[in-house]
């Protein structure tokens, strides 16, 4: 039977149903055994949703040398020969990933966001040019099909049947330390993540010089502020709200894209969001032909007057 | 001390376009440069070079030989050595055999210490750092938006990650691969107007596979473990739309979808 490997990253164990899915997508309807590797890692998570989760418990490998890491993750495809090896395209994913598939002799996709078939052949979709372009890409050669995706892109099982979950501690595994050392590490204050928020506000170059109106607007619909790069780079809001290629994939019931223009690294990154409203300058703006409605004007105008009415309404229902 | 920076020129993806019929690139006229996680990298050996003139830059690139006067604009900069890779058979090369064309002249070569980008804007996938760091038994780090540059020295380098989650500092032995991010404040300085014509040719060194010997099925789309089998644009479908203008009859409009929805 075919083999799919996910590496859990530590701390990361909540994306495994989002990497399920992959595997299933890339095994199509052939039965295929799941394996989880985890190191250092909540192995009790993970138990029910993988056929076997390989628990390794070491100190000496520490969550950021990858060198260490890949050899582990090569010394576990040696033993067991996997089909399918799927990494989540985290900072420290897109590191330890490309050193695997260099050990192991594989061809690697990064970012995939869609998985398809033709003639049989598996093709893994991915953005290229920042996301301008999307290219489909065969494997070519005899290894495993590796990849690696972004956290929230594919979405995993809502009801999942538990699995009897074989639990294997491999002892004296063998790998090279990489000479990284971590000294410091200082969390920021954690933002909300836009890619939970039923109702993203978002704004783009358009709404720059009213971008703090944006926040009422929000909170008035239950929402997050959102924001494009243009945004982003201007330093109004923090990078972890981004919407778009570099930053995040959300799929809002409600999306509000004011005075976003919508070039295609930003709408790629929209995904299955119910509806979207638009307020752009531009009635020609990539945005708008995917909106149900396109206000055609000032977004920042539009906001302003929005919140008024919102605020009336809001004081006579009190009354 | 000597330092290769590891680089890829790429086309300005601002200007980029695309003919939707032939579905391919449109490359003529469009610009190439060098990509700005790399410029970041040469930024910092500069920097590096300032305080120690004693250290010598090698910047390393795998490109079409159309890449000479970009890596001359470099070399007068201030950079010692510009190195281009450059054969037809490597044409359409994925990154796993970049990197082993690479890796392949950089196990020939000395250095303390290889510096990159983090991530290409092109081909976006950020596989060759971590690949050379495989190939070469180096340890690497992406995403690098400081080097502690009093730190930076033959044994070990301090750099600082600043990404959405935190700022983390590591220290790495060295030699190791460290891979800038474009928020780094290092940057590849302009040419300066006297330099402009300097001649620099005697700087530059054009490698073929006549020195890298490659097997023929090793490079290019044969010797690749992924090939591109489609390209293109995607189109999104627009339904049923309403268009108002922003008046108070365009916020009514979206005040009663808002509550019809029952977001409101």
């Amino acid at each position: 039977m075919n083999r799919a490997l996910i590496f859990i990253e530590q701390n990361n164990e909540r994306l495994a149903p989002e990497l399920l899915a992959v595997a299933d997508q890339i095994h199509g309807p052939q039965p295929f055994e799941t394996y989880a590797v985890v190191i250092n890692g909540d192995v009790g998570s993970l138990v029910g949703q993988f056929d076997t989760v390989i628990s390794v418990e070491d100190e000496a490998l520490q969550a950021h040398d990858q060198m260490a890491l890949a050899d582990v993750v090569a010394g576990l495809h040696a033993e067991h020969q996997f089909d399918s090896i799927v990494v989540a395209a985290t900072a420290a994913g897109k590191m330890l990933a490309p050193r695997v598939a260099m050990k192991i002799n594989c061809g690697l996709v990064a970012d995939v966001t869609e998985i398809s078939r033709q003639n049989d052949k598996l093709r893994l979709v991915r953005p290229a040019y920042g996301g301008r372009m999307m290219a489909a890409i065969e494997m070519q050669g005899d290894g495993p099909v590796m990849l690696t995706v972004r956290p929230g892109v594919f979405r995993g099982p809502g009801e999942q049947h538990h699995k009897a979950t074989q639990v294997i501690e491999p002892k004296g595994l063998r790998y090279r330390l990489g000479g990284i050392r971590q000294i410091k590490r200082e969390s920021k204050q954690l933002s909300y993540d836009i890619r939970e928020a039923d109702v993203l506000v978002s704004g783009g170059g358009g709404v720059a010089r009213g971008f703090e109106l944006l926040e009422p607007l929000a909170k008035a619909l239950g929402g997050k502020v959102a924001a494009s790069r243009a945004i982003v780079d201007r330093g109004l809001i923090s990078r972890s709200v981004q919407v778009g290629q570099s930053g995040k994939t959300v799929s809002p019931r409600l999306y509000l894209a004011l005075g976003i223009h919508g070039a295609i690294q930003h709408v790629v990154a929209l995904d299955e969001v119910e509806y979207i409203i638009s307020v752009n300058t531009n009635p020609d703006a990539p945005i708008c032909s995917l909106s149900d409605i396109v206000v055609e004007g000032d977004a920042v105008i539009f906001v302003e007057k929005l919140l008024e009415k919102i605020r009336e309404e809001q004081i006579n229902a009190n009354n | 001390m000597k330092l290769v920076c590891v680089v890829k020129f790429v086309p300005d993806v601002d200007r980029f376009e695309y003919d939707h019929e032939k579905h391919v690139l449109i490359r003529e006229g469009s610009r190439m440069m060098i990509n700005p996680d790399d410029g970041c990298a040469i930024g910092f050996a500069l920097e590096m070079k300032k305080r120690n003139p004693e250290i010598f830059i090698e910047v390393l690139t795998m490109a079409p030989a159309s890449v000479v006067p970009l890596v001359e604009d470099i070399l007068r900069v201030g950079v010692d050595q510009g190195t281009i890779i450059s054969d037809r058979s490597y044409a359409g090369s994925d990154s796993w055999v970049t990197s082993r064309i690479l890796g392949r002249y950089l196990a020939t070569t000395e250095y303390d210490c290889i510096l990159t980008g983090s991530q290409a804007i092109d081909g976006d996938t950020s596989h060759v750092p971590p690949q050379l760091g495989e190939i070469l038994g180096l340890g690497q780090i992406s995403g690098i938006t400081k080097v502690e540059e009093d730190s930076f020295g033959s044994e070990s380098a301090v750099v600082e990650v600043d990404d959405e989650e935190a700022v983390t500092t590591y220290e790495l032995n060295l030699p190791a691969i460290l891979s800038f991010s474009r928020k780094s404040k290092c940057r590849l300085p302009h040419v300066r107007f006297k330099d402009r014509k300097k001649d620099v040719t005697d700087r530059i060194k054009v490698l073929s596979n006549d020195e890298l010997g490659f097997a023929k099925g090793e490079v290019g789309l044969k010797g690749s473990l992924t090939k591109v089998a489609k390209a293109y644009t995607r189109k999104y479908e627009s339904g049923a739309q309403l268009r108002v203008a922003a008046d108070d009859n365009g916020v009514e409009t979206v005040l009663k979808f808002l509550k019809e929805k029952r977001f409101l």
